[in-house]
């Protein structure tokens, strides 16, 4: 038998990596394993990195060419009707210094990329022989002792032992469950689905068409008609000569309105704002995968036990209140949190039932939970039919009457408003809307 | 004591997306992987030492970054390894790498060489009887099947209408199709002791040798010839058959 | 003058198609030129062999004659084709890109300290070298490329070119050819033939591909009979071949055989890169899928979504009412 390790980390996404860094730095010894053939190659992603942990882990990130497409400078949050797009655009020039605020990433490269960063810093470590990243290889159970704590993992007919295990193992949490962290059955309900697809273009058209300079690039969310009334909501995101352009569709909505994910992307794409965005390029890469809907209902009971702690979207922590989708920078931060008490466990030799509590604690601590929990109602809120449908249509209704010159008389803002809302949705949906969404944001 | 070199390439993914820019050809994700041939050479060499008792040394040329190829053959099971490290960035060809691999082979005693029947990227499938006319070995191409008898290797061949048995005095060399086995898939234990198993690293311009060069240019790449978009038909079965046919006859003049 | 070599392929009496594609194009740049193409025919009897070659005019048809030339032996062929390039001095040598010449490339090309160019799937001559195509990257794209000097190797995938009869009286020259059986390095013990195929897959005009969806003696039945009435080639995927339901010289794609009929019909074949590298070239594609989304229908040019067990019968009835009418 081999020595025992220090920690093994179940995954090599975001959550995984991020843990292996703060692990390798801390000179712990540790293997990760990652049933991809590569890291990042099971990963599916719209692509942006919020906040500056990566600049955490790798310092100055910003000044490799690798790993990240574009950082974010312009923002813009779409409501759309059928034929119209109104949208909130904020660009700044305080988002064009490091560390950025967000950076977009394909992670088919940015997790190799980090991969290599957590080899190096492996190689820089005492364990450099001792500690692995090992690819093509699934987890199927995890390994307790007599008092029920977690003491290592099973691979096919290999077992191996460590003093703790991190599962970073994304949204199908199969070992959480069998850990007993989690229902074993997760009803669809709260589940979502994302479809994304890559478009190419020459780098200058990207650049002109977006407005984009240098490394600088665009996030754009859309509410409304994007989705084709299922509940969910749309992205675009520029990478280096690409965009990244998807849906977050309801599981549940989709099956009881029978539609399909890939139909409503393309009905999306055929909307007059979206066609002009996207002409001219070729679709380079069609992707689906499961994302949990970050709703505190489906997270699990608890994420930690004896020898064991659960982060990334494996834990559920996801958030996806409107104006982005956080689940990257969630599953960064968790990973970084588990390996620090990790390494805490080491220097105290306990890594029992209470001392992983320790971990779940940093979290409650952490703007994860805290964000979390304060958006919940938002949540709820963009899953609301008034949200996907009603209430689009009737800002885009009041923007082409607010926008439209006609050589009549014009109407106060005030009463386009209120026709708009005669049409669109009552005055009762306003208010409760209303007041939901002041609670909420 | 049967003694294998199997010859390894680290090639692009052919999995991966790719676009051509002015004649050069970029993979979004720069991915590298064992060569598909290879991996079947050396899951071949590893069942016959496992079951006749030996040893298998992976080779491997190629840049400094296609180390992890290679440790990737050490995973699987290769004793050692030989890594002759060649420059960055640059293109070679099938008799560069030959000439190489020749000029490395040339003071070694073994029984067989082993290599990929064609690279998985080019299919160029010139390498490895270039390097048996160098060492001046007899070979066999196109292996689809190995037995080891009294240090012969009894090679099935595939051929263009059928399959030969070849007998393969030692020492040798044979190429492999990856129609004969299914590689391993390194285990945790694997990847683990390949970190510390030996890898000899030469550097490719201490090797030298007459031939040691390339002697094609790779202008660039450029689209194949789109073609025209198809139609797709569901329905009912019989229906669909009648149409097709109907298309096939009258549309395409093909019956 | 300066000289193009084209080695010409016989099986079973019978001159390859591709062999005299190659030829045929080889005789378009000679005359370009102002150059002569010439032919090479290894046979154990090499005049019977040439009677079918004439119309197809080399100016010169060159002929070797001996017993292993019945079957493919690497050391005798490298040394007959040796030979000859030393006789010859030819620019170029050009084969058809087929297991055979694949056996010999990279041996005549090290033991002349010359370029290959293997698989091209187009090719020019100029005073200087051979330029050309070859498919990369499972044939997903091309490359373009060079080779100076000579004699330049070069093989040629089959259906590149058309073979084109022409006028004008080929020259048969017999090249002396003796062998020392001690020269033979490896021993060939047996050859194990397939005896099915009665139509040869790489110059058939229609070939039916089977893949695992054909999953039984029924299926395999169907494919028969739809065959039959088409007077088709009979290919597989590698799914098949490797279960030992098709023999393995009939697998089509990358590693196996490259095809480009007029007419290909895959049935129960999901379309991975690697089968398509042997057939994306046929002028009309037909795919029959269950599975709406199997990437073979992204470059069909008819694709069929439904169960081959219901679709081939009213299908085979249908073409065979056709074919009647
Ligand atoms: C279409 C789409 C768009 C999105 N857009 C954004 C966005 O713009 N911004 C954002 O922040 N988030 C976004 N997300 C969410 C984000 O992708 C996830 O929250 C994030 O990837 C979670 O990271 P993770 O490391 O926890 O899990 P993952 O990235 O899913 O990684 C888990 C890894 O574990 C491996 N694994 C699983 N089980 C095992 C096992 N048993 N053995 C070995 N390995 C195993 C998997 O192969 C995988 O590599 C998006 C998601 C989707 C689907
Ligand atoms: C380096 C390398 C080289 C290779 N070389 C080759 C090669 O030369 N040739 C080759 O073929 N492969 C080759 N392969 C393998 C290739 O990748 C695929 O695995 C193989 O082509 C799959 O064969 P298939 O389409 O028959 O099977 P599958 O991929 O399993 O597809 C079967 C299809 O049949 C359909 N189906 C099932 N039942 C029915 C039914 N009743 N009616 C209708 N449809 C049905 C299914 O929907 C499915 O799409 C190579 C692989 C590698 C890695
Ligand atoms: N750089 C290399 N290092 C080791 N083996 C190689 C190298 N290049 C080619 N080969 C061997 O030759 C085979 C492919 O030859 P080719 O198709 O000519 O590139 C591979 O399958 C390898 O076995």
């Amino acid at each position: 038998m081999e020595d025992k390790f220090d920690c093994i980390i179940v995954g090599a996404g975001v959550a995984g990596l991020a843990a292996a860094m703060t692990l390798a730095r801390q000179n712990m010894k540790f293997l990760l394993i990652e049933r991809g053939e590569f890291p990042g190659s099971k990963n599916v992603s719209g692509g942006v990195l919020w906040g500056t942990d990566l600049h955490r882990l790798v310092p100055e990130y910003w000044k490799e060419d690798a790993g990240w497409e574009r950082y974010i400078q312009h923002r813009r949050l779409t409501f759309m009707d059928e034929q119209s797009a109104f949208s909130i655009d904020f660009k700044s020039s305080h988002f064009q210094e490091p560390p950025y605020t967000g950076v977009v990433v394909l992670r088919s490269r940015f997790d190799r990329w980090l991969a290599e960063k957590v080899q190096e810093a492996i190689d820089a470590s005492d364990y450099a022989m001792d500690s692995f990243i090992a690819t093509d290889i699934l987890v199927e159970d995890l390994v307790h002792d007599e008092h029920g704590q977690v003491v290592g993992i099973r691979a096919g007919e290999e077992e191996f032992h460590a003093h703790c295990v991190i599962l970073a193992e994304g949204v199908n949490n199969l070992l959480t469950r069998k850990a007993g962290l989690q229902e074993a059955y997760v009803p669809a309900d709260h589940m979502l689905t994302g479809v994304k697809e890559i478009i190419r273009f020459d780098q200058a058209v990207l650049e002109d068409r977006f407005q984009l300079h240098g490394n600088s690039g665009m996030s754009n969310e859309f509410i409304g008609y994007a989705t084709n009334g299922v509940e969910g909501g749309g992205f675009l995101y520029t990478n280096r000569d690409t965009i990244s352009i998807g849906l977050v569709l309801g599981l549940k909505d989709l099956r009881e309105k029978n539609q399909k994910p890939y139909d409503i992307l393309n009905h999306f794409k055929t909307h007059p704002a979206i066609a002009d965005m996207i002409r001219g390029g070729e679709v380079v890469e069609y992707s689906a995968h499961v994302v949990s809907s970050g709703d505190n209902r489906v997270m699990p009971k608890k994420l930690s036990k004896g020898g064991l702690m659960v982060c990334g979207e494996a834990a559920n922590l996801l958030l996806n209140a409107g104006k982005a989708i956080q689940g990257m920078d969630y599953a960064m931060r968790s990973g970084i949190l588990a390996a620090e008490q990790a390494v805490a466990s080491k220097a105290s030799g306990d890594f029992g039932e209470s001392a992983m509590k320790g971990y779940e604690k940093a979290l409650n601590d952490s703007y994860i939970m805290k964000d979390i929990r304060n958006f919940q109602d938002a949540v709820h809120l963009l899953h609301d039919p008034v949200m996907t449908s009603k209430m689009p249509n009737l800002i885009c209704d009041f923007g082409r009457n607010f926008f439209s010159i006609k050589n009549q008389p014009t109407k106060k803002s005030r009463a386009m408003l209120h026709d708009s809302i005669q049409k669109h949705a009552s005055y009762w949906d306003l208010l409760k809307l209303g007041a939901r969404g002041a609670k909420a944001l | 004591m049967i003694h294998f070199y199997v010859c390894l390439k680290q090639v692009p993914d052919v999995y991966a997306p790719l676009q051509i820019k002015d004649g050069e050809l970029i993979q979004d994700s720069g991915r590298m992987v064992l060569n598909a041939y290879d991996a079947s050479a050396l899951e071949e060499a590893l069942v016959l030492t496992e079951k006749h008792g030996g040893k298998v040394t992976a080779v491997l040329a190629g840049p400094e970054k296609a180390k992890e190829t290679l440790r990737k053959g050490l995973a699987m099971g290769a004793d050692e390894g030989v890594h002759i490290v060649t420059e960055e960035g640059s293109a070679y060809d099938s008799l560069y790498y030959a000439g190489l691999l020749a000029a490395f082979f040339r003071d070694k005693e073994y029984h067989f060489i082993s290599c990929g029947k064609q690279s998985q990227d080019t299919d160029a499938g010139l390498t490895g009887s270039m390097l048996a006319q160098l060492l001046e070995l007899p070979y066999a191409t196109n292996a689809v099947g190995l037995t080891l008898e009294d240090n012969r290797l009894l090679v099935k061949r595939q051929g263009d209408h059928g399959q030969e048995m070849i007998e393969l005095p030692s020492p040798g060399l044979v190429t492999c199709s990856n129609d004969m086995n299914e590689p391993r898939i390194p285990s945790l234990k694997g990847i683990m002791q390949s970190k510390k198993k030996p890898v000899e690293t030469i550097q490719a311009s201490s090797l030298t040798g007459d031939g040691i060069r390339s002697v094609t240019t790779l202008l660039g790449y450029e689209e194949k010839p789109k073609r025209e978009p198809g139609q797709k038909f569901e329905g009912d079965p019989e229906e669909l058959a009648i149409t097709i046919a109907g298309l096939l006859d009258s549309k395409e003049n093909l019956m | 003058m300066s000289t193009l070599l084209t080695y010409i392929a016989v099986h079973d009496g019978k001159i390859k198609r591709s062999s005299l594609e190659v030829l045929s194009r080889c005789n378009e740049l000679a005359a370009e030129l102002g150059w002569e193409s010439v032919a090479l025919v290894l046979q154990p009897d090499a005049t019977k062999a040439i009677e079918g070659l004439k119309p197809y005019g080399p100016a010169k048809i060159y002929t070797m004659s001996h017993p292993h030339f019945h079957q493919h032996l690497t050391t005798p062929l490298l040394r007959a084709i040796g030979h000859a390039v030393k006789e010859i001095q030819p620019r170029v040598v050009a084969f058809a890109s087929t297991e055979g010449s694949k056996d010999l490339l990279g041996a005549l090309s090290a033991a002349h300290g010359s370029a290959a160019l293997p698989d091209m799937s187009e090719f020019s001559i100029d005073t200087e070298g051979v330029s050309g195509k070859r498919p990369v990257m499972a044939a997903k794209i091309l490359s373009s490329v060079r080779a100076d000097g000579s004699p330049v190797f070069v093989s040629v995938r089959s259906g590149s070119y058309n073979p084109e009869e022409r006028e004008g009286e080929a020259a048969v020259q017999e090249l002396s050819f003796s062998f020392n059986d001690a020269d033979l390095r490896t021993t060939l013990r047996e050859i194990v033939t397939a005896t099915s195929d009665k139509i040869d897959l790489s110059e058939a005009e229609t070939v039916i591909a089977a893949g695992r969806g054909v999953k039984d003696e029924e299926g395999r039945a169907l494919i028969r009979e739809l065959a039959d009435v088409l007077q088709a080639g009979v290919g597989a995927s590698r799914a098949l071949t490797e279960a030992g339901i098709y023999d393995p010289s009939l697998q089509i794609g990358q590693t196996g055989k490259v095809v480009s009929p007029q007419l290909y019909i895959g049935v129960g074949i999901s379309g991975a890169i690697q089968h398509v590298a042997g057939m994306s070239n046929s002028k009309v594609i037909v795919a029959i899928n269950k599975d709406p989304d199997a990437p073979i229908f992204e470059i069909a040019d008819y694709g069929i979504v439904g169960d081959l067990y219901k679709v081939l019968p009213p299908f085979i009835d249908e073409i065979r009412r056709i074919k009647s009418a």
